[in-house]
């Protein structure tokens, strides 16, 4: 229980004082009106007595009586109603309010800290000592400070209110004053008059109230002098013959001085001790009577005790209490002497009375009697003194519920828990405290059960070991009656309290109930601040209430906050905690929304903020940047660069300020979540912004203007309307246009937050329903606010200080940089395939657009696959330059051809640096050629652009950066870059594969080389796409040394067709061209009637960009082999491998035939195959470590698909590689080339001649570019007897070994002679050549195989 | 039988608390709640010496108008917490005994579950179900 300021004993002692009516003349009653004052109340303060006073018993003892009060009241001659009585005690405890502003204590209880108590302690004394008691007294006070002064208030407004009973005579009136005035004529007839009146009022049957102690009731008369107005003398001379008539004992003399304060105070002034002294003698008097009347009430009970049934049957009236004695009944008596020795303080005496009395009335079953005995035994017991016996709190307990049950007293019953509560509380028993008083909560007096309950949650705090959330659960219990009384304050006091035990504990259900609860009741007590806030609590913590109840939730905290925002209309804008905003979620992006493909235009996708980020992506598109950039600023890259950024989010690096460009727009997507169930509505939603013009151009800019506002500056979009259903996530973009260049701060958001109507959502209805109908059901209740953007940065982890500490790097996303006007270019694809097959060349067209004010220049594009596009060389001038004339048309520039000169190379020569492929350039940034190089403002021009469709079948995801520059440079902002990425999907077409090899004929001799190319065509396609059948229309050849020469084996039918799956041979002879340095020479053999021409855009552009994509990936291959290659490899191996080496490229040309809605295309394309070695076979694509010959199609694909591109790591230093130190026989065989050449047929007559010779010459070529040593071996190798059976038959002739030097390319022909002897076939291919390079002594001399076996037919004629 | 069914973590935060009649929830919390306070009585009245073989099992924790709580506590101080109807007299001591000794199975198999992170509220379907059987069971 709260603490009290009295003492227990103090309590009950003044709980229970001697009442003394006090009868006023109409007289006297005016000059106590004077000083604003009733009779009692003037003396009221002077009730209580310091001095002793002493009282015989009836044992004649003396007893000394420390501190008596006594208690003066008007008569009052009805009783006082029950509705009186709940108002003034209503009005009593809503008076007494806690303190406010006070310094709280803070009791710690468990694990709680709680704020109870509202008595402020002085902690503000300065001396020491005074302090360390304040600290004494703080310590002692944790377990125990909490006083709640209304109830204190209210429980002695309580007592004081009690109607006077029958049964008890605690509150009758022991005695009477009669107060008559000096001032008056007759004031000695006037105490005659009123004692008759009193005489009247006690005994006449009109008046049941009030109630008097004894029949014949003591007086004591005042006379009332006011010094200030009336004779002194006639007060003293009245004065002394009222002590002659009624005796000294019983008169006084009261002296009041009513003037004002211009007089001494204190001067006749009445000295107060002298009046508690003439109360004495009435208490005095008061005991002689009570001596007599004791002896009295013996007496007569002694009589009665023989016959006391029947007495009492013809008294008795029965009633639902039991009993009820007529006033003169012994146990009555009895009772009356208990009371009177209570009230003087006689408890033992008053204990053993009551103890008796109790007996008698529960012998009678007079059951209120019996409880008000029972009742009064219990306290006189507690308050013996020396404590004799315990307690008995049974005896409360009893007397409680004989009160409650059987007599329905409540109010009886309630003082009895006041009292037995606030005993037990002072013995520690504060459980069976909290029990009583948690007992006596009903439903008829909410005031009473509230106050109750908050004592009962009080006595849980004190405890040995606090109950804390009793304690709490009760404060909540309490706030409700509190506010079902109508007492809002107490009640919102007993849930705050309340709520610091549940607050962030996780009992998310009754935390927001308490918070709902709080919040209303703030509300309706106009404490604004505090009902927001609870609110908010309710909204912003993860709710798990019903939808129904957070739409109440939400409704009266709109309804609440707008009470709040009128009250201060101009303050500054709320901060509102709904919807929740995602700030990392937070977008920027800077420039023009993507404008949507206009019929065949296809507009570049850029970057928008409906594409996700891709980590990988974004990585490409930097590192083209930066390859542009490089190439733009002479293969260094700047160190102030950085990649520019659209489009800003969680990811991008955004610790710089980002830069925009003045009269483009900033959109900002924010990611707004709706907690709720219920749904949102914002309204006019808009950004918030800071705006600092500054002028970059000028190199001063001294004074800037903060302007926080000003619409011309920057307009900001503003969205209308914007809906968020329940628990949805959804974003919202919004727009500011720049029109002055500065520093922008985007702060955060201002809308209106509103919900639609519940209804819709009550009846099931989805609110979205009601969007789509476009009327949303608005309920009008909205109110303006704002949310912080405010995004933290990633946490640093650089220094050992950043990596021990936490901390955050700057997050500039909302502070972009307004820039002067950049050019702002626009790309749109026109006829831009979607699908193409492997190797297809399509002509598409690109328009340019300059949508700004500003000229640009240097317009290039960059991709990663420069090998898909070209815009021609420069003779691309030559193609139709609009889209619409080229329908129709080949890709390719054609020359219709003789039909004569069909099978015979048509040659050509281009350097690769007409085609932007020029030693050094990176080949990925590709010039675009704008005519003059500028694109004015407004103006468009469009390009012809060739694609070539990848070689490799599926989908492909082609990037391309386009890179331009305005005309003006200014320092923030170098250049701009437009992102598009194409997808085009190829299906298979044709697989060419090619092998080259040395042609063993030496025809055109001294012409040197001649080599034979196999070309293998299959199709591979299987009529996807369409495809009917490939046609095979040209094929050519490039490069620095070689030409093709002629189809080799070209059927009668010179339409080369491919159906589905087939597969077709070409043969072709090449040889060796002049050099013409760095050119490539180019050589078509055409099949059809028209010759394209491959030197010229776009075949040639195409071959020089997969030869140079190609090279870079042999290259990248071959890097570390080739690194030490050129250290420690024989410069000898070199020269022979190069022998077997040649740079030949091929170009198949087709066109496929393609049936598509019964329409017939003609799709053409090209495919490259490269050959580098004589002998080994190349392919149109790049073949992964040749698995595709050994699985069949099918399966090579699903290894493609699955095989994850990982590789197992090899570790290794490349010194040691296992570089081929020695050439291969393969390489070596191919440094010497022989032919043999002899008739095939000889005749020779046997008969005349046994000996037949046969001429033969044999051709040593040297194929390398060295001298080389050659030995010429003709004897046979018998190994084997099979060998010596065909070779036996014939012999050679002349020297059987030969030893030559072959110069470089020297073509050498040695005559010799075979010796036959019968006729046959033979075999002439058995001599042995062995060669080595010149300068090198025994090294890598290895036989020359000549596998080819040379047959002559000898026959005889 | 059972009308509510609470899991309370060490520091006195829910874990896990279901009750049957759904719109009464508020009313339970605030039981299962104030129960805690006996709880901790019961746990600090019996003193450091026989904290270590005590029973789990706490008995009746108080009465209200219209329901029992009882108590149970894990050794780690996790607390059970079940509120029975009054009016149920079927259910004895040793039914309640045994239903806690299933709730605290069955959340012992919650905490083994490896992805469960210590101090999380409860979301285990088969803790649910097994909460679920112990309401729905008819004794």
């Amino acid at each position: 229980m709260a603490q009290c300021v009295q003492s227990v004993q103090e309590f009950i002692q003044d709980s229970f004082v001697p009442l003394v009516a006090a009868l006023c003349s109409e007289e006297a009653e005016r000059l106590t009106r004077k000083n604003n004052l009733g009779f009692s109340e003037l003396v009221k303060p002077f009730c209580r007595l310091t001095s002793e006073v002493h009282m015989r018993d009836p044992n004649n003892q003396l007893h000394v009586i420390k501190n008596l009060k006594i208690a003066v009241n008007n008569i009052i001659t009805h009783s006082p109603q029950p509705g009186g009585i709940r108002k003034l005690l209503n009005d009593v405890v809503s008076v007494s309010q806690p303190a406010e502003g006070l310094v709280t204590n803070v009791i710690t209880a468990g694990d709680y800290d709680l704020n109870i108590s509202d008595r402020s302690v002085k902690a503000s004394v300065p001396w020491y000592n005074n302090w360390k008691d304040t600290l004494m007294e703080l310590n002692t006070s944790t377990f125990y400070s909490a006083t709640t002064p209304w109830f204190e208030s209210y429980r002695e407004s309580f007592l004081q209110s009690m109607p006077a009973s029958d049964h008890e005579f605690l509150n009758h009136y022991v005695a009477c004053m009669l107060v008559v005035s000096s001032g008056e004529p007759e004031p000695v007839e006037q105490f005659l008059k009123l004692s008759q009146e009193q005489h009247r009022i006690q005994h006449s049957s009109e008046y049941a109230y009030p109630k008097w102690f004894i029949p014949n009731t003591l007086k004591y008369y005042v006379l009332l002098h006011d010094v200030s107005a009336g004779e002194e003398q006639r007060a003293d001379t009245v004065y002394e013959e009222m002590k002659q008539r009624y005796g000294t004992q019983g008169c006084y003399l009261l002296k009041i001085n009513s003037r004002g304060s211009n007089r001494g105070a204190d001067e006749q002034i009445p000295d107060p001790w002298s009046q508690y002294l003439q109360k004495n003698s009435i208490q005095n008097q008061l005991i002689s009577r009570k001596g007599l009347s004791r002896s009295l009430f013996s007496a007569t009970k002694k009589w009665f005790s023989g016959s006391k049934v029947p007495e009492k049957s013809i008294n008795e009236l029965k009633n639902t209490s039991g009993l009820l004695y007529p006033p003169e009944a012994p146990e009555l008596q009895i009772r009356k002497m208990a009371d009177l020795c209570f009230l003087v303080q006689h408890y033992e005496l008053a204990y053993s009375c009551y103890h008796t009395a109790k007996k008698d009335f529960l012998n009678d079953q007079a059951m209120l009697y019996a409880a008000g005995a029972l009742e009064m035994a219990a306290v006189s017991a507690f308050l013996q003194p020396g404590a004799p016996r315990p307690y008995p709190a049974h005896y409360m307990d009893t007397a409680i519920q004989t009160y409650r049950d059987i007599c329905k007293n409540m109010v009886l019953a309630e003082r009895c828990v006041l009292l037995s509560a606030e005993i037990l509380k002072s013995q520690s028993k504060y459980s069976d405290a909290a029990a009583l008083l948690i007992r006596l909560t009903s439903e008829d007096s909410d005031l009473r059960s509230a106050l109750l309950l908050e004592q009962a949650a009080h006595c849980f705090m004190n405890m040995k070991s606090p109950m804390v959330r009793k304690f709490a659960f009760h404060m909540i219990l309490a706030g409700h009656r509190y506010s079902k009384a109508g007492q809002k304050k107490h009640a919102l006091r007993c849930y705050c309290q309340a709520m610091q035990v549940y607050k962030g504990k996780g009992w998310s259900l009754a935390e927001d109930h308490i918070n709902f609860t709080i919040g209303r009741q703030s509300f309706t007590l106009r404490q604004l601040d505090n009902a927001v806030s609870a609110f908010r609590h309710i909204l912003i913590n993860d709710s798990k209430q019903p939808a129904a109840q957070q739409g109440t939730f939400l409704r009266e905290y709109l309804y609440v906050y707008k009470n709040v925002t009128q009250l201060s209309p101009d303050g500054p804008l709320p901060q509102l905690p709904l919807p929740y905003i995602n700030n990392s979620a937070t977008r920027v992006f800077f420039g023009h929304d993507r404008r949507p493909a206009e019929g065949e235009k296809q507009a570049a996708t850029h970057i928008s903020l409906d594409q996700e980020y891709d980590c990988e992506s974004s990585h490409q598109w930097k590192e083209l940047e930066e390859q542009v950039v490089a190439v733009v600023n002479k293969g260094i890259i700047p160190s102030n660069f950085q990649p520019t950024q659209y489009c800003l989010n969680s990811y991008s690096d955004n610790s710089k300020f980002p830069l925009a460009v003045v009269e483009e727009p900033v959109t900002v997507e924010v990611a707004f979540r709706n907690p709720l169930k219920v749904p949102l509505l914002l309204t006019d939603l808009s950004l918030l912004w800071k705006f600092q013009p500054k002028d970059f151009s000028a190199k001063h800019n001294g004074a800037t203007k903060e302007l926080a506002c000003g619409n011309d500056m920057i307009g900001a979009e503003v969205i209308a309307e914007f809906l968020i259903n329940s628990e949805e996530t959804k974003m919202a973009r919004l727009k500011l246009f720049p029109h002055q260049t500065g520093e922008l701060h985007i702060l955060g958001v201002v809308y209106n937050l509103g919900t639609i109507q519940d209804t819709m959502m009550l009846d099931g209805i989805d609110p979205s329903i009601g969007l789509q109908a476009g009327k949303l059901v608005y309920n009008g209740m909205s109110v303006r606010g704002r949310q912080d953007l405010e995004i933290q940065g990633p946490r640093l982890n650089n220094t050992k200080e950043e990596k021990t500490s936490i901390k955050y790097g700057p997050d500039r996303r909302l502070d972009p940089i307004i820039t002067e006007e950049m050019p702002l270019l626009e790309v749109f694809f026109i006829n831009f395939p979607t699908g193409l097959l492997c190797g297809e060349i399509r002509k598409a067209y690109v328009e340019f657009v300059n949508v700004s004010k500003c000229p640009l220049t240097a317009l290039k594009v960059v991709s990663k696959h420069p090998e898909f596009f070209t815009f021609g060389g420069n003779t691309a001038v030559l193609t139709p330059l609009s889209p619409s004339a080229s329908e129709n048309c080949s890709a390719y520039k054609t020359v219709v051809t003789d039909s004569t000169s069909v099978c015979t190379g048509l040659m050509s020569s281009a350097s690769s640096v007409n085609f932007g492929l020029g030693t050094g350039s990176q080949p990925e940034v590709i010039h675009v050629p704008l005519p003059d190089s500028v694109l004015l403002p407004g103006a468009s021009i469009q390009l012809p652009m060739w694609l070539h469709g990848p070689d490799e079948e599926g989908v492909h995801e082609i990037n391309f950066l386009f890179y331009y520059e305005s005309i003006k440079k200014h320092s923030k902002m170098c250049h701009r870059v437009l992102r598009h990425t194409a997808v085009i999907c190829t299906s298979r077409s044709l697989n060419v594969r090619a092998t080259v090899c040395r042609s063993n004929a030496l025809e055109d001799e001294g012409k040197g080389d001649n080599m034979l190319v196999f070309v293998d065509v299959e199709n591979i396609n299987t009529s996807e796409a369409g495809v009917k059948e490939f046609h095979i229309v040209q094929v050519s050849s490039n490069s620095k040394h070689w030409k093709l020469q002629k189809a080799v084996n070209l059927s009668e039918d010179k339409d080369y067709k491919l159906a589905s799956r087939e597969r077709g041979k070409l043969c072709f002879k090449a040889v060796r061209c002049k050099n013409s340095g760095e050119n490539y020479t180019f050589a078509d053999i055409v099949f059809g009637n028209e010759q394209i021409i491959s030197s010229a855009s776009p075949c040639a552009d195409f071959f020089f960009r997969s030869l140079s994509s190609e090279l870079k990936r042999t290259h990248a291959q071959s890097n570390m082999f080739q690194g030490a290659a050129k250290q420690s490899f024989d410069e000898a191996v070199r020269l022979i491998q190069k022998c077997s080496e040649v740079d030949l490229n091929i170009v198949v040309l087709w066109k496929a035939y393609v049936v598509e809605d019964n329409k017939q295309f003609i799709l053409e394309g090209q495919h490259h195959v490269v050959l580098h070695t004589v002998g080994k076979e190349a392919f149109s694509f790049p073949q992964k470590q040749g698995f595709k010959k050994i699985l069949g199609n099918s399966d090579w694909e699903d290894l493609e698909q699955e095989s994850p591109e990982m590789v197992l790591l090899k570790f290794f230093r490349p010194e040691n590689t296992s570089l081929p130190t020695r050439p291969t026989p393969e390489q070596l065989s191919n440094l010497i080339k022989t032919s043999l050449h002899y008739p095939e047929s000889f005749n020779h007559s046997f008969h005349q001649k046994s000996l037949c010779l046969v001429p033969v010459t044999l051709l040593l070529s040297n194929c390398s570019e060295a001298d080389v040593d050659v030995i010429i071996d003709l004897r046979h190798k018998t190994t084997s007897p099979e060998a010596l059976e065909i070779h036996g038959s014939f012999t050679w002739l002349g020297q059987t070994q030969y030893k030559l030097q072959l110069k470089s390319q020297e073509v050498y022909s040695l005559h010799l002679k075979a010796c036959f002897v019968r006729t046959g076939v033979y075999n002439l291919g058995t001599h042995r050549v062995f060669a080595k390079l010149a300068d090198q002594v025994t090294l890598f001399e290895t036989s020359q195989q000549n596998s080819m076996p040379a047959l002559i037919i000898i026959s005889n004629i | 039988m059972a009308v509510c069914i609470a899991v309370i973590a060490k520091e006195n935060y829910p874990l896990y608390i279901r009750s049957i009649p759904t719109e009464n929830e508020l009313k339970f919390h605030y039981t299962v709640h104030t129960s805690l306070d006996v709880v901790d009585e019961k746990i600090s009245a019996m003193g450091k010496a026989l904290v270590d073989q005590r029973e789990l099992y706490l008995g009746l924790l108080y009465p209200t108008e219209d329901y029992k709580v009882y108590g149970y506590v894990t050794n780690s101080k996790v607390k059970f917490v079940m509120v029975v109807d009054s009016s149920n007299t079927a259910l004895r001591d040793n039914e309640i005994r045994s239903m806690f000794r299933k709730l605290h199975n069955s959340y012992t198999d919650v905490m083994c579950n490896p992805f469960y992170n210590p101090g999380d509220c409860i979301h285990s379907r088969a803790f649910d179900n097994m909460v679920t059987s112990m309401m729905m069971q008819v004794c």
